[in-house]
């Protein structure tokens, strides 16, 4: 015989350990959770038609009869009923009414309650509390509304959770730094805007304001283009913060000769191939600064050039700052 | 350059006798531009604007996404490779060719009021 793997055993052992919130509910909720209180009572002295008016008030099918908070006995719906037959209407409560009562405790869990009304039938149960004082009533409707109302309550904690869940979870995801970092190769202009492409999805995912998504992304594709038509190669990594992205293109040579030149609109060392592409129009470095919040050059022929850009992110919609 | 009010593209099609190639074309452009230095492009073009250029290689096409331009006229009758049409599709970017010349759409465009 073949025993079943470790996992589905403790699955198994879950299934059965499941228990439903309403389950959970009828143990956890009490008497006086569900109980109608304070109770409304009537003196033994009250007359039945009193009584009658009162239960006509409160919808109720039955009034306790109380002296001093102590219960001494119940007049049901039924009874009135038989007073109006029996023509003694008039009588006072404490001739009529039933002495002896089942009662429930307030302590009692509501599975108990439950139990009670199915062992004895009745309508209602008035509740005593430990010192035998009568502190309320309950019947089988408060139950179900008192778990009604409960499960309701617990489903709104239950999305309110979840929803919480999901901010943070979102909090989590715009608090992360993600780095896209890819090489570049020189001469590949089938692959220019790739990294570009990338980041842009990224930032519309975190919604960045579309005018900042367009200058973060004319800076990487210009970063990407510039190592593809001048360099030996390279690569281009872009960092994207809650706050700022950081596009850097680092290659290997052969390091720009004059900076200052190559920051001038139009001019350009691009060469034939290019130019007849559309690039090479010396306009690279300098977009690149223009979109830039910061922007830095550094090159020299033996390290070959290093640029970075820093561009400060706002949410669509966001003031700026 | 950019106009302050839209304007439909689909009834310039005729006048630029034009030729969608994308499977989507933009109701309305906001403007024009035409260049065929991309820097250029990714320098001025306005987003929402047509853009026209002689240049098909993809990067037409990458550049266009960038400045989140409507769409690219393609003029003197060039024509993108398959790879640009498919990332064009791709990327929401409407090509279109016409038989006329930069200069030539450019003023069909300008006359029509954009």
């Amino acid at each position: 015989m073949i025993s079943p793997p470790a996992s589905e055993k403790t699955e198994i052992a879950g299934d059965a350990r499941k228990v439903s919130v309403a389950q959970v509910l009828v143990y956890e909720l009490r008497v006086r959770d569900a109980m109608s209180k304070p109770p409304i009572t009537a003196a033994p002295t009250e007359s039945l038609r009193s009584i009658q008016h009162l239960m006509k008030e409160h919808r109720f099918s039955g009034v306790p009869i109380t002296e001093n908070g102590t219960l001494l006995g119940l007049i049901s719906i039924e009874d009135i009923i038989n007073a109006l037959d029996h023509g003694h209407i008039n009588d006072p409560a404490a001739a009529h009414m039933t002495r002896g009562l089942v009662t429930l405790r307030d302590h009692y869990s509501l599975l108990r309650a439950v139990a009670e009304f199915d062992r004895h039938g009745f309508g209602r149960f008035p509740v005593l509390n430990t010192s035998d004082r009568l502190v309320g009533m309950i019947t089988r409707g408060d139950i179900t509304t008192c778990l009604m109302q409960h499960l309701e309550k617990r489903a709104e904690e239950a999305l309110a959770h979840e929803a919480r869940l999901r901010a943070t979870h979102t909090a989590d995801e715009a608090a992360q730094r993600v780095v896209i970092r890819a090489p570049v190769r020189t001469g590949d202009y089938d692959s220019a805007g790739k990294i570009s492409q990338r980041m842009r999805q990224l930032l519309r995912d975190r919604a960045i304001d579309p005018e900042i998504r367009r200058r973060a992304a004319v800076v990487a594709y210009e970063a990407e283009t510039n190592i593809i038509i001048h360099s030996l190669g390279g690569e281009v990594s872009v960092t994207i913060d809650p706050d700022q992205v950081v596009i850097e293109a680092v290659d290997v040579g052969p390091g720009i000769d004059n900076i200052e030149q190559a920051m001038q609109e139009g001019w350009s060392t691009a060469g034939r191939l290019p130019r007849e592409l559309g690039f090479g129009a010396g306009m690279g470095l300098p977009n690149m600064r223009r979109c830039s919040d910061r922007f830095e050059v550094v090159s020299d022929s033996d390290h070959g050039t290093r640029v970075r850009s820093e561009i400060h992110l706002r949410k669509a919609g966001a003031p700026s700052t | 350059m950019r106009t302050q009010n839209p304007i439909k593209l689909r009834p310039l099609l005729a006048t630029l006798r034009a030729e969608v190639l994308t499977d989507h074309v933009p109701e309305e452009i906001t403007g024009g531009y035409c260049s065929d230095l991309l820097s250029d492009v990714l320098a001025h073009a306005e987003p929402g604007v047509l853009w026209l250029t002689v240049q098909v290689h993809r990067n037409v096409v990458s550049v266009a996404a960038m400045k989140d331009v409507a769409a690219v006229l393609l003029t003197c009758g060039r024509k993108p490779d398959s790879a640009s049409l498919a990332e064009a599709d791709e990327a929401g970017i409407a090509l279109l060719t016409t038989p006329l010349s930069t200069y030539e759409a450019a003023g069909k465009l300008w006359e029509a009021g954009l």
